[in-house]
């Protein structure tokens, strides 16, 4: 990496290291050329240290620890795993060399924006408003509609009584004139009171100065309708506003280093690097961010401040929607008070394989929800060639195959995409440096950036047990493989190493799509291997599930049977056999 | 005695605050009134005057939000006729489709109290800072309002559930500790002796839900009279208090303490310091652990495992290993302990 000063105006989460250097490194000794990629989240931290080994900059250790043992522990970490390896001349100065080199660091939001949301409607208007709220990093605090069943009095009492940094007005189709818009803009207007906290109108833009009367001067900013009509949808003006309005209203100082922004920007540099349709998805602590973007480097970004996995308690159908998805029996109550100490102790880890089950289901859950929101169902998520998957708890499974598992299954895929992952969460830290810096800092790290998971084929269509994909998989010096049948439902994983390349010839039948504009019958692709090889999955968009307990059970459990394959990481009896 | 901890104390909007700033202040002192909007009051503004509903909003003289005082004017037309207001409330605003006027007429003043004993420091917009001459412990969850009390244990060990049996007349009004868990039946139990509140190890969240349901139930059929709050200090499920912790809320007995459930804050007034808690321990340290099959056990940290290891999830982690109070020794992720450090006296 060829910055070699900290990012002048990265903020540390904690204590910044000191720009002294400690005397003993003035000393002519020979020089350590190494960066610190930091990227502190609300729970976990994680850190990647790049440095100069045999003339190239690799990554040469990540570690990801609480948040809140500080970053002197995390020093030590890095130091201890990069200790046996390093060059012996700076082998015992490790710890300050950390503590000296530059830094790049980025950081999750102190907090969320709270928003009051005030529409007619529930299921249009409110919903629109709120799904646009929620992709731009907000959190609806309250909602009140005019068909929430509430009386006018209820709904004044709880829009009075909630503490909020942003009012969201939305009702009324551009077609007609709906009064009701107006009667809840009167409404917020009574409950805000004097409280000066802004306000967005994005509702009937013929109602727009009717609306702004009712506040003080420039309260009111107004936004093209979100919910034109009752078919039609324009979120993106909204959240584009919201976007402006978060960054105004709580961190007026900058968003650069927010992890959200800066995971957008790498992703953004990446597609451009590369040409490459990308996805990322980065899911934490309370967060979960996603990004789409072409390969001109054109990105879209949804942050949805209350998407993390602290939340899965919260979401629609509760743990009861979550043990449904578990392939062993664990009853309703236990996934509850696990998703609720997940919420309370976000920087624990899950000890038994029950917990960890409950997590990753959680962590495919949130994805869904939060693609489910956002209106970007799976059929829509075709033509991708890159799926990113971020975040610790993908990071930190203990085989990549359940990091690939819960990115096929939690974002559905469609079509030929290949499956990377942040191991080392260095994407967000990168994505906070200077627009030029993004590039290069990933030119040099190209061949450490990400883990390649593999490559899915995805299809949608067809009835039950009906044949519909016929795929050959030909590499180059080696015998092809297949015709592999994949008939509805089925799933198979095929291994492909890291670095192998492999051309695809997919037959597709009886209606089956890999999504994109035309219905071909012949498709080729190409595909890149990974730690986890292909993985053909004919089981739908979205996937479902059997009705039966036990053969919903059987179902999953042979769906992650087929995913794992690698062997475990070294068990911990033959470590504590001396300490006994 | 510990020196003094903020609390903010959150005021609704439209409240007028009651107390300033230096001013000692009683747990049931009242530091805020407010006047809830009660059933809005139409008037009829289009057929005053002889106007279309649509043209109604233009003619008013007041916006929604601002207080109308009864006889005064609450519309003009341009021939400078006048409607005065019925009643003294809050503009709601107009509604286009009929052309009436919504005025909530403000109901009885409410107190808005703090449930601590202190000094205030400061009164803000929205909030009354005060400095509270106590400590406060920090829960992972509850529910219920704000309520305070004197202090009581209701179990023998940091272990034992809270039994609907165990809460009687006694209780009344008291802040009462439990052990590792309490049903639906003795929170409600609880409620109807009229216990202030409850502060317990976990609870599951399953019970937790059930309560808030019966509570939300009751209290849409009305009749639901006193305040109570449940307040979480380790975990969901079936956890015990630390020994350490229930030592210290034992001793302390007999104090006034304030809870604020939906807060997760127990604050206890007059009291010597709390055993705290500090993540990454160090060996030898007493420690508890926050996970299960762990989960609210306490025990002493005697080693740290060299290199990552994997759980029996799998997960490489940094593992500590525990000698747990009843003896036995078992791995633990360090992520998943926390020091528990007795404060020095004096």
């Amino acid at each position: 990496m060829t910055d070699e000063r900290p990012a002048a105006d990265a903020p540390a989460p904690e204590a910044e290291p000191s720009t002294e250097r400690p005397a003993e490194l003035e000393r002519p000794l020979a020089a350590a050329e190494m960066t610190l990629l930091v990227d502190a989240g609300s729970a976990w931290t994680k850190a990647a240290l790049v440095a100069r080994t045999r003339g190239r900059w690799r990554l040469v250790a990540h570690d990801a620890q609480p948040t809140a043992w500080g970053e002197e522990a995390l020093r030590g970490t890095l130091a201890a795993r990069i200790a046996p390896v390093a060059d012996r001349r700076v082998a015992d100065r490790l710890r300050q060399l950390l503590g000296a080199a530059p830094r790049i660091s980025c950081h999750t939001p102190r907090r969320a924006g709270r928003l009051a949301l005030a529409a007619v409607s529930v299921e249009l208007s409110g919903a629109s408003a709120r799904r646009a709220a929620e992709s731009a990093g907000w959190t609806v605090e309250v909602a009140a509609t005019a068909d929430d069943g509430r009386s006018l009095v209820e709904r004044l009492a709880l829009l009075q009584e909630v503490d909020v940094d942003a009012w969201l007005l939305a009702g009324g189709f551009e077609a007609g004139r709906a009064d009701q818009a107006l009667e809840i803009a009167g409404l917020v207007a009574a409950a805000r009171g004097g409280s000066g906290a802004p306000v967005i109108w994005a509702g009937a833009s013929s109602l727009a100065d009717e609306v702004t009367l009712m506040f003080e001067p420039d309260a009111v900013g107004v936004v093209p309708n979100a919910r034109p009509s009752a078919s039609e949808e324009d979120p993106l003006p909204l959240r584009h506003a919201l976007e402006g309005l978060l960054q105004r209203v709580i961190e007026p100082a900058g968003t650069r280093q927010h992890t959200p922004v800066a995971f957008r920007r790498s992703v953004a540099q990446l597609a451009r690097t590369t040409g490459r349709r990308i996805v990322g998805v980065d899911i934490g602590a309370h967060y979960l961010t996603w990004v789409r973007s072409d390969e001109e480097g054109a990105a879209e970004s949804r942050v949805f401040a209350a998407g993390g996995l602290a939340a899965a308690r919260q979401a629609s159908g509760g743990p009861g929607r979550l043990a449904r998805w578990m392939p062993m029996a664990i009853d309703e109550l236990a996934v509850a008070d696990v998703l609720q100490n997940l919420n309370a102790r976000p920087a624990t880890l899950p000890q038994t394989e029950d917990e960890l089950a409950i997590v990753h289901a959680a962590v495919r859950q949130q994805l869904a929800v939060a693609l489910e929101a956002d209106g970007v169902a799976g059929t829509e998520l075709d033509g991708i060639d890159l799926l990113i998957g971020a975040g610790r708890s993908l990071a930190a499974a203990p085989r990549p195959a359940q990091a690939a598992q819960m990115l096929v299954d939690g974002v559905r895929p469609l079509g030929v995409t290949q499956l990377a992952l942040d191991a080392a969460g260095v994407l967000p830290p990168l994505g906070a440096l200077d627009d030029a810096e993004i590039a290069e800092g990933m030119g040099v790290l190209r061949d450490d950036l990400l883990v390649p998971l593999g490559t899915s084929v995805v299809c949608r269509g067809g009835r039950a047990g009906q044949l519909l994909m016929r795929i050959e998989i030909h590499r180059t010096g080696w015998p092809a493989i297949g015709p592999l049948e994949l008939r509805s439902g089925q799933l198979q994983v095929v291994s492909l190493p890291r670095g192998h390349d492999a051309e695809l010839e997919i037959e597709l039948h009886n209606g089956a799509s890999l999504g994109g504009p035309r219905r071909t019958r012949r498709v080729t692709a190409s595909a890149m291997g990974g730690v986890v090889g292909l993985v053909l999955d004919a089981r739908g968009v979205p996937l479902g599930l059997p009705r039966r307990t036990d053969d919903r059970r059987a179902v999953l459990a042979s769906w992650r049977d087929t995913f794992g394959r690698e062997a475990a990481v070294p068990a911990l009896d033959a470590a504590m056999a001396g300490v006994r | 005695m510990n020196g003094a901890t903020l609390h903010r104390v959150h005021l609704p909007r439209g409240a007028t605050p009651s107390v300033s700033a230096n001013a000692e202040v009683r747990p049931e002192q009242v530091l805020a009134v407010r006047r809830r909007p009660g059933q809005p009051v139409r008037v009829r503004v289009t057929e005053a005057f002889h106007r279309p509903p649509g043209q109604v909003a233009a003619l008013l003289l007041a916006r929604p939000g601002q207080l109308v005082e009864e006889g005064a004017p609450l519309a003009r037309d341009p021939q400078g006729h006048e409607l005065a207001a019925p009643v003294t409330g809050l503009l709601l605003g107009v509604s286009a489709s009929d052309g009436t006027a919504l005025i909530a007429p403000l109901g009885a003043e409410e107190p808005v109290i703090g449930h601590v004993h202190g000094r205030v420091r400061a009164v803000e917009q929205n909030a009354i800072v005060l400095e509270v001459p106590g400590v406060v412990l920090h829960g992972v969850g509850g529910t219920g309002e704000a309520v305070h009390g004197e202090l009581t244990v209701a179990v023998h060990t940091p272990e034992e559930e809270l039994r609907a049996g165990a809460i009687d007349v006694s209780a009344t009004g008291k802040i009462v500790v439990g052990g590792s868990r309490a049903s639906a039946e003795t929170l409600t139990r609880a409620r109807a002796m009229g216990v202030s509140g409850i502060v317990l190890g976990g609870v599951l969240d399953k019970e937790l839900r059930d309560f808030e349901a019966i509570q939300r139930r009751r209290r849409e059929i009305g009749g639901m009279t006193g305040s109570f709050g449940v307040l979480l200090l380790e975990g969901f499920g079936k956890v015990g208090v630390d020994p350490q912790r229930f030592a210290w809320l034992r001793s302390h007995a007999g104090r006034t303490a304030s809870l604020f459930g939906a807060e997760g804050l127990l604050f206890v007034h007059e009291a010597s310091p709390p055993p705290t808690r500090r993540a990454l321990p160090r060996i030898g340290e007493r420690v508890v652990a926050h996970r299960r099959p762990f989960q609210g056990r306490a025990g002493v940290l005697v080693a740290e495992l060299e290199d990552l290891h994997a759980t029996p999830s799998g997960i490489p982690a940094r593992m500590g290993l525990v000698r747990f109070e009843d003896g036995r020794l078992a791995p633990v992720p360090m992520a998943n302990l926390d020091a528990t450090l007795v404060a020095a006296r004096g």
